[in-house]
C-alpha cells in the first residue's frame, strides 16, 4: 500500500475532501453544537426563548426520575453487549476457521437480513414473540411446557430485538480481526508444545482484542439509542432513555430539555469510547513491551 | 481421557452450530412474515389456517401506501447517489493521501456511524428547526435526504476504503509510463478496478435508505416515508395487510443484492484475469 503525501494547494485533494468535509460540518458538527447551545436555553408557553440560563440542566440532574430510565438504558445496554459478543464471536470464529468455502454466500444472507426495513422487522417479532405466535407454537410442539410463554411488552421482548439489530456490527469487526491473524502464529504455538486451547488463549483472543472491542463499544453506543425496541416490543412498560427524549419534543414541547437528555447520552456514549480506546492501548503498549 | 479426534469435533459441531442458529435468527421475523402474508383469517395467529392471496388482493385494492413508497424512492435514489460520490472521493483520501488535519478529517467522516440513528436524527432536526425559524422553512422530503446522506455515507466510506486498501498502484504507473493523462489514467485504471467497491456501497446505501426508520421519523415532518407509514400502521393494531406489504418490499431488495453481488463477483473475477 502506497500513499501520496499531498498539500493543501492540490486541487485533486481538495475535491476528494472538501465535499464530504462541508456536508458533515454543516449538518453534523454544527447540529451537534446547536444542540449544546440549546440545552441552555429555556420554553415559555411551547416556544424556545433565548434566555441562557441553567434551568433546564438543573432540571436534568435534580429528578431522580431521568436517572432511573438513563440507568436502565445503560444497563441494558450493558446486556445486548454481553448477548451480542457471545453470540457473535464464535459466529465469527466459525465463519474465518471452519466455513471458508461459504463465506461469501454466509456474509450476503446477512447482510441481506441486516439490510431490510428494520420497522417491518420488528414487526415480524411481533408475530413471533406473541402468545398465539410462532415462538410459543413451536415451544408447544416441542413439548418444553404447556403454559404460553409471554415475552411480548417484556424486557426480555427488547433485548430480544436490540440483539437482533446489532448482533451483526461484533460479528464483522470481530471476523475481520481474526481474518487479518497469520495463521503461522498459531502453528507456531502448537509447534512450541501449547495445546489447541492454550493457543487459542494465547495467540488467537490476543490478536483478535482490537475487533472485539470495537464491535462491543459499537453495540454499547449504538443501544443507547433503541427506540423501536423498547416501544414495540417492550409494549413501553419500561421506557428507556430515547422515550424520555421523544416525549420532551413531541408531548412536553421541551426542545432544550430533549437537546440536554440528548447530550447527556451522547456523553456516555463518548465517555465508553475513550474508556476501551485508553484500555485497548494500554493492553497494546503491554503487549509490545512483552514482545521485546 | 476424550479422544483428541471427539474433542476437535465438537467444538466444529459448536462453532458452525453457532453460525447456523445466527441465520435462523436473523430470517426468522423475516420468514415470518412471509408465510402470514398468505393468511386468509383477519387475525394473525400461527400456524395460520388457510392459503389465499386476499391480503395481496387488499393491497392493490386500497394502495393508499403507494404516496409512501414515491417518497421513499426519491430519497433513496437521491441519497444513495451523493453517498456514493462522497463516500468514494472519501475513502481514496482516507486511504491513499496523507496529508494535513488528515485525523480530522477521518474523525468527522466517521463519527455518524458511532451515534444511534435516533440521536442522530433528533441534533438534526433541531438544528433545521432553528435553522428554519430564521429562514422560513419546515422539515420535509429534503431534509430527509439531508439526514439520509450524512447517516449513509460512513457505511459507503467503509466499503469502498476496503476495495481501496487492496489497490495495486503500479497498474496506475504503467498507464501513466505508456503517456496515460491523469483523466485517462482515472477513467481506464482506477474506476474500472474501484467499480466492485463503488457498486457495493451504493447497493448498501440504496437499502440503508429505503428501510430507514429513525432518521426520516425525526426529519420528515408532514413527510412519509414507507418505514414511516408502517410504524404508524402497527401502532394501531397490527392489520393483516403488513405482512404481504413486507413480502413485497423484500422481493425487490432479495434480487437487488444477489445480483449486485454476481456483477462484483464477476468484475472481480475478471480483474484477476486481466493483472494475472
Amino acid at each position: 500500500m502506497r500513499t501520496d503525501s499531498k498539500r493543501w494547494d492540490d486541487p485533486v485533494l481538495v475535491a476528494a475532501v472538501a465535499p464530504l468535509a462541508i456536508v458533515m460540518l454543516l449538518f453534523f458538527i454544527i447540529p451537534l453544537l446547536m444542540t449544546v447551545v440549546l440545552s441552555f436555553q429555556t420554553t415559555q408557553f411551547y416556544r424556545l426563548s433565548w434566555t441562557w440560563d441553567l434551568k433546564v440542566w438543573t432540571e436534568v440532574f435534580s429528578k431522580p426520575h431521568y436517572w432511573t430510565i438513563m440507568a436502565r438504558t445503560v444497563v441494558m445496554a450493558l446486556v445486548c453487549v454481553v448477548v451480542c459478543v457471545l453470540i457473535a464471536f464464535p459466529a465469527a470464529y466459525a465463519l474465518a476457521t471452519r466455513l471458508r468455502a461459504y463465506n461469501a454466500q454466509i456474509q450476503i444472507l446477512i447482510i441481506f437480513a441486516f439490510l431490510t426495513d428494520a420497522v417491518l422487522k420488528t414487526f415480524g417479532w411481533i408475530l413471533v414473540l406473541d402468545k398465539s405466535g410462532v415462538a410459543n407454537w413451536l415451544l408447544a410442539h416441542l413439548g418444553l411446557g404447556p403454559e404460553a410463554l409471554n415475552l411480548l411488552f417484556t424486557p426480555t421482548g427488547t433485548m430480544i430485538g436490540m440483539v437482533y439489530g446489532l448482533v451483526v456490527y461484533p460479528m464483522f469487526t470481530i471476523y475481520l480481526s481474526l481474518a487479518r491473524i497469520d495463521r503461522d502464529l498459531v502453528l507456531a504455538a502448537y509447534d512450541s508444545g501449547a495445546s489447541r486451547l492454550r493457543a487459542f488463549f494465547e495467540v488467537t483472543l490476543p490478536l483478535a482484542r482490537p475487533g472485539l472491542y470495537c464491535g462491543a463499544v459499537l453495540v454499547f453506543v449504538l443501544s443507547l439509542g433503541a427506540f423501536l425496541e423498547p416501544k414495540v416490543l417492550g409494549g413501553g412498560t419500561a421506557p428507556l432513555a430515547s422515550e424520555l427524549i421523544r416525549q420532551s419534543f413531541e408531548t412536553r414541547v421541551n426542545w432544550p430539555l430533549g437537546a440536554a437528555l440528548t447530550l447527556v447520552l451522547i456523553v456516555i456514549g463518548a465517555l465508553s469510547l475513550s474508556l476501551a480506546a485508553f484500555i485497548l492501548m494500554r493492553g497494546s503498549a503491554n503487549h509490545e513491551r512483552s514482545v521485546r | 481421557m476424550i479422544p483428541e479426534r471427539l474433542k476437535d469435533r465438537v467444538v466444529d459441531v459448536f462453532l458452525v452450530g453457532t453460525m447456523a442458529l445466527l441465520i435462523l435468527f436473523f430470517y426468522v421475523p423475516i420468514l415470518t412474515l412471509v408465510v402470514f402474508s398468505f393468511t386468509d383469517s383477519r387475525v394473525l395467529t400461527f400456524p395460520i389456517e388457510g392459503f389465499s392471496l386476499e391480503w395481496y388482493g387488499e393491497l392493490f385494492r386500497k394502495p393508499d401506501f403507494l404516496p409512501a413508497v414515491a417518497n421513499s424512492a426519491i430519497v433513496a435514489a437521491v441519497s444513495t447517489v451523493f453517498a456514493t460520490v462522497l463516500g468514494s472521493a472519501g475513502a481514496v483520501a482516507w486511504i491513499r493521501y496523507r496529508f494535513r488535519f488528515q485525523n480530522v478529517f477521518r474523525a468527522v467522516s466517521f463519527l455518524p456511524l458511532l451515534f444511534p440513528q435516533l440521536l442522530l436524527g433528533v441534533v438534526m432536526l433541531l438544528w433545521f428547526s432553528v435553522l428554519g425559524n430564521w429562514l422560513g422553512f419546515s422539515t420535509g422530503l429534503a431534509t430527509v435526504i439531508i439526514g439520509h446522506i450524512v447517516y449513509i455515507t460512513p457505511f459507503a466510506l467503509v466499503i469502498v476504503a476496503v476495495q481501496v486498501y487492496g489497490f495495486d498502484e503500479t497498474l496506475e504507473d504503467a498507464a501513466r509510463d505508456a503517456g496515460a493523462t491523469g483523466w485517462e489514467v482515472f477513467r481506464e485504471i482506477t474506476f474500472p478496478l474501484l467499480w466492485p467497491g463503488i457498486l457495493s456501497a451504493a447497493t448498501f446505501a440504496f437499502l440503508l435508505s429505503w428501510g430507514n426508520f429513525y432518521v426520516s421519523y425525526s426529519l420528515a415532518g408532514t413527510a412519509r416515508t414507507l418505514p414511516i407509514f408502517v410504524y404508524s400502521g402497527i401502532a394501531v393494531g397490527s392489520s393483516p395487510i403488513y405482512p404481504a406489504l413486507a413480502t413485497l418490499n423484500f422481493i425487490p431488495a432479495l434480487i437487488l443484492v444477489f445480483l449486485v453481488d454476481f456483477l462484483r463477483r464477476r468484475a472481480l473475477k475478471r480483474q484477476k484475469l486481466a493483472t494475472a
